[in-house]
């Protein structure tokens, strides 16, 4: 039987945890990356945040950088950003904060260099207090959900596997910060939004997870060791994982391919791409990183260290590292059979 | 399990949900479309620290005045937002930028002017500045006619006698024929100007303006002579000195002459006149530290008297508002971004329909109506609360739409896998679905329920675009609970007892599977 049909059965025996060095090693990579980009490179805010003043226009006057900066430079402006997109159909021009009469001042102009109205420009414009607010309560948000979140999981299953929820929220949450910084998207409050899904997302893959292992805890806990489980687990939900993964991507693809091709809809492309990233991170994070840790520390506990001790005892090789008994077992766990059938499942 | 009872629960369900949205459609409801996607102007304008609330409602009355007054503007939205001393514009689909950012951006002008003469319609009319219009006498030449005064009390309205000739007069330009109004006040020069009370007013220039006023409180004054509700205004030092000045020529005329009022004018709007009382001396001008403006003792005095204060408050404060936040998208924008999220929205259903149906076939079939259900639910919640609540869909509610579509397909498969799991460990196709949903309902709920903080915590700590992610995500939790609860498990309930349970590659049994282990007799 082909590794495929396995997965689509749930019958795959793939060792997890045994195997979690390469997966720590791969993470530890890209958050090392990612802190490094931080800390170095740190991020392309928008001017939500930083405040500031943009204008976007139809170029019909077919200007070019140039023209522009000198038509800017006689009202002052020779230092805003100008860009020219869309193989020279559109003008962007960004600048500081300007108050109000400069605001108009400076949007007329760019209106008149463009050769358009003015009520067909797209203006925004965002003081600096404003802005910083704005980061603020993004921060804050984050934090508050993070810590809600938490609480949740705590008491629907147990505070052991909130905090390990809670690490892999965090590998997402810098991850994704760390390829924003890396390839340098712009960090809009749509990206807040992006990453607050993203961590939702990767919750509910995690909460899946831990929910299965529960179920099967519950069932198996007086046979197995917890490593055990939580690689049968990992396993029976894997299919269901990337499954759910597929198909929440694709509407998410959907806006990608949408917002690739359609004028207007940058801020959609930006946001989809974020979250494909994100989901494919936080699927990771569910089955590498937060069930792996926590199997470790689980058992530490004393009675799965005890369970670890009778497994060794039985099958007389490492714990942890023996599929084969977790799969048979559990066959005779599910149906009312007398346990400990030992059948070959090759 | 009733059969019966299951069709029942799903027809039902379906009807619900696709009658609702056709009648809502029907009825003309659409959901209202935010800045982003039908383009329009908005702005957040700061007032000076510590004005009150009660200034800034005012300034939001005068906004709200201005922008009907421009008329091209449907729907303007003016809200103040009191903890950070902001007043929020949007105007959506307004065509006129700069018209629309001036009406709102700069305070109504306050202005402290003589009274020359008061009438229950235009003193232009009475005075000669004007004819009425319905006067026949103007077609007959060399014909003298006398306008008399019949107007209330004992007012001295001056009666001046017009002779018409063969071309009528042309109105002053600044005054509309109609009304006798003055179109556009300039308190440096007198004006005919409608008052609150209902009255139209002949104002003279202004005396004193809004940057003499220092502020006004409203208070209660037991005194002798005039006991009542009373407002004491408070002048800057130029002001005070203009202010008695004032008071000493208004204080020439008597009691009863409509020239001893003064009246209180906020952006060409008399919203009080009150008269010198009768005893100060004429030629006395009234000390600005010490006077007030008695309002009375009647029902509704203590609300006159703070009205008042209010819009002096108000007529204190800088002519221009600060801007803290500007946004201003073109039409086109706005319905590109429209049409490219309906795209990505149709285009993520019908991929994920797909997926469903090819993955689970017979069970995909499912899916598919659910995303039907679930989808005329969630725009029946979104018509539904901006038509009674006002809320607005912006293009961060449609990517919320847009995300949820994902959740929903996965309680899809959850439920799915879990009878997979069910089945592939011996249990009959049927109790497979039946008891596989009650514990993918616990999961789907568990994970749903996860969201749903998530989304109310975002509505609750955020502002504007991210608001309305946070709504959207949030009803969509929700409904997809309740569309797995009220329509996926009977349906599949009833599919597994029809006959597309079994016997080839579209069947749920196709779908699911051999089963392993001994008890490989998956019979029904």
């Amino acid at each position: 039987m082909s590794v495929l049909q396995r997965m689509y059965r749930g019958e795959t025996e793939f060792d997890f945890i045994a195997q979690r060095r390469k997966w720590f090693a791969v993470s530890g990579l890209l958050l090392a990356a990612s802190i490094l980009s931080l800390t170095i490179r740190q991020f392309d805010l928008s001017i939500d945040f930083t405040g500031g003043t943009i204008v976007e226009a139809e170029n019909v006057s077919g200007l070019d950088v140039a023209d522009y900066r000198s038509v800017l430079a006689e009202i002052g402006q020779q230092g805003a950003r100008v860009q020219i997109t869309g193989e020279g159909t559109r003008v962007i021009i960004s600048t500081e904060e300007l108050d109000g009469p400069e605001q108009d001042e400076f949007v007329g102009v760019v209106a008149e260099a463009a050769g358009v109205d003015v009520d067909s420009t797209n203006v925004d414009a965002v003081g600096a207090t404003f802005g910083g607010e704005i980061t603020r309560r993004a921060v804050e948000a984050l934090a508050i959900f993070l810590a809600v979140v938490a609480g949740f999981i705590a008491w629907r299953f147990e505070w052991k596997m909130a905090l390990a929820a809670l690490t892999a929220l965090f590998h997402d949450l810098l991850i994704t910060a760390g390829i924003y910084s890396i390839v340098g998207f712009e960090v809009t409050p749509a990206t807040v939004i992006a990453i607050l899904t993203i961590l939702g997302y990767s919750l509910y893959d995690t909460v899946v997870v831990f929910d299965k292992i529960t179920e099967n805890v519950h069932e198996l806990q007086s046979r197995n060791t917890f490593t055990e489980i939580a690689n049968l687990s990992m396993n029976q939900v894997l299919m269901r994982s990337i499954n759910t993964s597929l198909t929440s991507l694709l509407p998410i693809g959907s806006l990608l391919f949408v917002g690739s091709y359609l004028l207007g809809a940058a801020t959609l492309r930006e946001f989809a791409l974020a979250l494909f990233i994100g989901v494919g991170a936080g699927t990771f994070s569910s089955i590498f990183v937060a069930t792996p840790i926590l199997a470790l520390w689980k058992e530490t506990e004393p009675d799965w260290q005890r369970m670890q001790r009778r497994a060794a005892r039985r099958s007389g090789a490492e714990p942890g590292v023996t599929p084969e008994v977790a799969v048979e077992t559990v066959d005779a766990g599910a149906v009312a059979r007398p346990p400990r059938q030992r059948r070959k499942r090759r | 399990m009733n059969r019966r009872r299951l069709w029942i629960t799903v027809l039902l369900t379906v009807v619900i949900s696709w009658g609702a949205l056709a009648g809502v459609l029907a009825a003309g409801l659409s959901p209202k479309l935010g800045l982003d996607l039908q383009g329009g102007f908005s702005v957040l304008l700061t007032a000076p620290d510590n004005t009150d609330e009660a200034v800034l409602e005012t300034a939001v009355d005068v906004m709200r005045r201005r922008i009907e007054n421009l008329g091209a503007v449907q729907e303007p939205e003016i809200s103040v937002i009191a903890s950070r001393g902001s007043i929020q514009v949007q105007l959506p689909g307004v065509q006129d930028r700069e018209r629309a950012l001036e009406a709102v951006g700069t305070t109504g002008e306050l202005s402290f002017r003589p009274v020359l003469a008061i009438d229950i319609i235009s003193p232009a009319f009475t005075d000669g500045t004007l004819t009425l219009p319905t006067t026949p006498d103007d077609t007959a030449p060399s014909t003298t006619t006398t306008v008399g005064d019949d107007s209330t009390g004992d007012e001295t309205t001056t009666t001046t006698t017009t002779t018409t000739t063969a071309a009528p007069q042309p109105p002053p330009p600044n005054l509309d024929p109609e009304t006798g109004l003055t179109i556009v006040d300039d308190p440096t020069q007198a004006a005919y100007l409608q008052g609150e009370d209902g009255l139209v007013y002949h104002v003279g220039p202004a005396f004193l303006t809004g940057s003499d006023v220092a502020g006004a409180e409203a208070g209660f004054t037991p005194g002798f002579s005039s006991s009542g509700y009373v407002v004491d205004p408070e002048f800057t030092s130029d002001g005070a000195v203009a202010f008695e000045a004032a008071t000493a020529q208004l204080s020439l005329y008597a009691i009863g002459d409509p020239r001893r009022q003064m009246a209180i004018v906020v952006d060409g709007t008399v919203e009080s006149a009150p008269q010198i009382a009768a005893d100060v001396p004429a030629g006395e001008g009234l000390d600005a530290d010490q006077v007030f403006i008695t309002i009375g003792t009647s029902d509704n005095a203590q609300t006159e008297a703070e009205d008042l204060a209010t819009i002096l408050r108000y007529g204190a404060l800088p002519t221009v508002f600060e801007r803290e936040r500007v946004e201003s998208v073109s039409a086109t924008l706005g319905s590109d971004s429209l049409q490219a999220g309906l795209a990505a929205g149709i285009g993520g259903l019908v991929l994920v329909a797909f997926a469903m149906v090819a993955y689970y076939r017979a069970l995909g079939i499912v899916a598919v109506f659910g995303l039907s259900v679930f989808g005329s639910l969630l725009m029946l919640a979104i018509t539904l609360l901006s038509e009674f609540q006002g809320t607005t869909l912006t293009l961060a509610g449609v990517t919320g739409i847009i995300v949820s579509i994902g959740i929903t397909a996965d309680s899809y498969i959850v439920f799915f896998e879990r009878i997979k799991e069910e089945f592939r460990r011996g249990r009959p196709l049927r109790g497979a679905v039946d008891h596989g949903f009650q514990r993918a309902f616990r999961t789907i709920v568990t994970a749903d329920t996860v969201t749903l903080i998530g989304s109310v915590l975002l509505w609750i700590l955020a502002i504007g675009a991210v608001k309305g992610f946070a709504i959207t995500l949030g009803i969509a939790t929700v409904i997809d609970v309740i569309v797995a609860y009220f329509f996926t498990r009977p349906t599949a309930m009833l599919l597994v007892r029809g006959p597309l349970a079994k016997g080839g590659f579209f069947s749920i049994e196709g779908a699911m599977g051999k089963p392993s282990g001994d008890m490989a007799e998956a019979t029904a």
